[in-house]
């Protein structure tokens, strides 16, 4: 079945991606291609590039060089059509103050048209732990809390990418087990994942490829592939 | 390096086909296996005694800190601020030269009524100045100590009440000076002789100060509920004064100002001088009892409004602001949504205004401006006054719009165009902008001795006003942060980011621009046509990176199709 799905056409294609900070390289030549049903894990040190690379792939940050596309299209974070497919949880998330839990997770359903959204927000409230916490506003939330809100906004849209930035932080040991269970089974659907993590649990049950993002050597940020099954 | 390279080369090759098998990778059973017997330096506390710690000297140490990092000359400094008083003292002197002009040139307060109407001016003042201080008192303590200060001095064993003495003091006398300031100025634009002037800036500075030393003494109790009912009182009280101003100079109401309403403001100005003593020196018996979260708490909001404000980003403030009182309130009654798609949006910002109705409040105010305006003869500037009004009104109901434009990340979750997503935001303001076009068309007929116009020129010059505080409120809301990468300006006070000075006006430069044609007497219609173009802009945004990248994209197929042609 993961034959099948990894022979479709890519969900992801990052073609040779360079990004620099004023002197700084922080990234360069970086390729990468997902197809459905793949789990692609970057790892490295911190400060290696694996955030900005993130960034780029969603399109909140634009690469100097290179490109980005999603199922085809040029990569662009204001792209409905994009935005449609992709999930994405990074460190720019924010929350609506005034809204509790429950709230965002019901608007983010029915935004996307979820037939029957009340039910998937019980579900997925549940799933997240976050049901005693259904009527806090987001500013009153646990760090881990908060963490299990942004996964939780992620599984109540359809979605056909899921980026990751470090899903596993400020959760705790069940917490991960949680989660990689999760993106195990929503891997084996036929999702296309991309995390980077400092979590080897979460690498080792999720990813079915890993691709170490090394700090930059000089001027320049090296990425290459361990375990190469795919990227460029 | 030569695996790199051997990726770079691969970069433009088709997707390899992946079998199962590959998927399977070697991740190591224990990642910290490595690290095990590695030697780690650590650093220990010396065994001896702790000294006894002298609060001055800790104090005076932290300072000198402080100034050893000092970048800046007091030359400098000064140099800074002459520059900055003199532009605030020129702009000040062209605006009230404005207002004074638009009320010679108008002379449409020398009827009994407007006089009257306009004798309660200083009222109203007075009593916002009051909410206002009681607001703020209530906001950031009064009292306050920075997060280092709550650190590194309230941590150590010392009395809090020899750092503390000096700030209670001088918060009283501040709020004293800022109100008295204020409102002499008020009363002084407002066409008060000199004496009336100097009674309501004693009465509203002497009370202020009182005020904040009474919230000073609740402080440390740590009770802030009898500061909410009289901020409540004042806040109502001044929409009273307001209302009844419009009614006296409309001459919708009558009323003969009795003789002694002119002591009035002295025996505010005893009482809150008696007040201000009294409850300062409590409150500073009390010093050692102010709780050190809530010092820190008023400090830590002053630094972000502070860095905030160094970036003049009003938008930052607020949200600092709002996402405070999100955090105090922490729990709500969990309500269902309808709708689906941008709809479900729209229905989410109805559910807050029923949720939060104070909006309606600030609504209900701006409604008044225009009437209030043209009632003290200002009605010249009634069009741009009215519709900045309308925009401080609409700000609070475009939190969602704020929320999705500040940061990418919620708006990336939306299966909406930016245009959409903006749209879906503006609805419910649009309709609380039409009931107060619709609300404020008698003040635009002229009924309150304002500009008299025509009975088909009104309702447009209204939806005009009401056009340019929505836009303006979306202005303000969806404005960039400044962005300090860019190149920068110089000035005498620095380099400095072409959108520093920008960031500043905005939302008023909308307010301006809609509502010049009606100000320099050209046909309304002008204004609903900059409107129209306004919308347009502000509705799908203006990401200037993102369409250098479409253009630069849409020349490399030019260029790729004209090489295929072989042009």
């Amino acid at each position: 079945m993961l034959g099948d799905m990894a022979s479709r056409a890519p969900v992801l294609t990052a073609t040779d991606l360079t990004k620099s900070y004023g002197p700084s390289r922080i990234v360069e030549g970086f390729s990468l291609t997902v197809s459905p049903g793949e789990a692609v894990a970057l790892t490295g040190r911190n400060g290696a590039g694996k955030s900005t690379i993130l960034r780029m792939l969603v399109g909140a940050v634009r690469p100097d060089e290179g490109r980005v596309e999603f199922e085809g299209l040029r990569m662009s974070e204001t792209n409905p059509e994009i935005r449609k497919g992709m999930a994405s949880v990074i460190d720019d998330l924010d929350f609506f103050p005034d809204l509790s839990v429950v709230e965002h997770l019901d608007l983010l359903a029915r935004a996307h048209g979820v037939p029957d959204p009340e039910a998937i927000v019980d579900e997925v409230l549940a799933e997240v732990q976050l049901v005693p916490q259904s009527g806090q506003l987001p500013g009153t939330l646990s760090s881990g809390q908060r963490r299990r809100l942004a996964l939780g906004t992620a599984f109540v849209r359809p979605r056909r990418l899921l980026v990751l930035d470090e899903p596993e932080q400020r959760l705790d040991v069940e917490g991960v087990a949680w989660l990689a269970a999760r993106l195990k089974a929503e891997r084996a659907r036929g999702l296309a994942i991309v995390l980077a993590s400092h979590e080897p649990y979460l690498v080792k049950e999720v990813a079915t490829r890993i691709v170490a993002v090394h700090p930059p050597a000089g001027a320049e940020a090296v990425a290459d592939a361990v375990a190469d099954g795919g990227a460029a | 390096m030569a695996r790199a390279r051997r990726k770079r080369g691969n970069q433009h090759a088709e997707p390899k086909q992946i079998s199962p098998e590959q998927f399977v990778v070697e991740v190591p059973d224990d990642p910290y296996a490595e690290y095990e017997g590695r030697e780690w330096d650590f650093a220990w506390l010396p065994e001896d005694e702790t000294e006894v710690v002298d609060e001055g000297a800790l104090h005076a140490l932290v300072k000198s800190w402080r100034h050893g990092r000092a970048t800046r000359s007091i030359g400098d400094v000064l140099s800074d601020a002459y520059i900055a008083l003199f532009s605030v003292l020129m702009i000040g002197a062209m605006i009230v030269n404005v207002i004074i002009g638009s009320q010679a040139s108008s002379a449409a307060c020398d009827t009994a009524a407007c006089l009257n109407g306009r004798l309660l001016v200083p009222w109203g003042m007075f009593f916002a100045l009051g909410a206002l201080t009681l607001s703020f008192a209530r906001l950031f303590g009064p009292v306050l100590a920075s997060a280092a200060e709550g650190f590194w001095l309230m941590e150590a064993p010392i009395g809090r009440g020899r750092i503390l003495r000096g700030r209670l003091w001088a918060i009283i006398v501040g709020a004293a000076v800022v109100s008295a300031a204020v409102s002499a100025a008020v009363a002084a634009v407002a066409g008060e002789p000199f004496g009336v002037v100097g009674a309501w800036a004693a009465a509203s500075g002497l009370v202020a100060s009182g005020l904040v030393a009474w919230a000073a003494w609740e402080q440390s109790y740590g009770r802030v509920r009898p500061l909410r009912a009289v901020q409540a009182l004042f806040t109502t009280l001044a929409a009273v004064v307001l209302t009844t101003m419009v009614a006296v100079a409309a001459g919708w109401l009558h009323v003969e100002p009795p003789a002694w309403l002119g002591q009035v403001p002295w025996f505010f100005a005893a009482v809150g001088g008696a007040a201000s003593v009294a409850f300062g020196a409590w409150a500073h018996r009390r010093l050692e009892h102010f709780a050190r979260g809530r010092l820190t708490s008023g400090g830590s909001l002053v630094s972000g409004l502070q860095g905030a404000m160094f970036g003049l980003d009003l938008g930052l403030a607020r949200d600092i602001l709002v996402d405070r009182e999100a955090i105090e309130r922490g729990h709500v009654r969990p309500t269902a949504g309808r709708w689906t798609g941008a709809g479900a949006l729209v229905w989410r910002d109805l559910q807050r205004l029923a949720r939060f109705p104070r909006p309606l409040l600030g609504l209900a105010g701006a409604i008044l401006v225009p009437y209030a305006s043209d009632a003290i003869g200002l009605s010249l500037l009634t069009p741009l006054l009215s519709a900045v009004a309308l925009m401080f009104a609409l700000v609070p109901t475009l939190g969602a719009l704020r929320v999705l434009s500040r940061s990418t990340g919620l708006a990336r979750m939306m299966p909406f165009s930016t245009a959409e997503l903006r749209t879906a935001s503006f609805v419910v303001p649009a309709l609380l902008a039409l009931v107060w076009g619709s609300a404020t068309l008698p003040a635009f007929l002229g009924v309150t001795g304002g500009v008299p116009r025509d009975p088909a020129v009104a309702p447009v010059v209204a939806v005009a006003c009401a056009l340019g505080g929505l836009l303006a409120a979306v202005r303000w809301q969806t404005a960039k942060p400044v962005n300090f990468a860019v190149p920068m300006m110089a000035t005498t006070a620095g380099a400095v980011p072409p959108t520093l000075v920008f960031n500043l006006v905005r939302g008023f430069d909308v307010a301006a621009l809609v509502t010049a044609p009606i100000l320099l007497n050209v046909s309304p219609l002008w204004s609903l046509g900059i409107a129209g173009v306004l919308l347009m802009i502000l509705r799908v945004g203006f990401n200037m990176e993102e369409m250098q990248e479409q253009a630069k994209e849409q020349q490399k197929l030019l260029d790729a199709e004209r090489a295929r042609s072989g042009r």
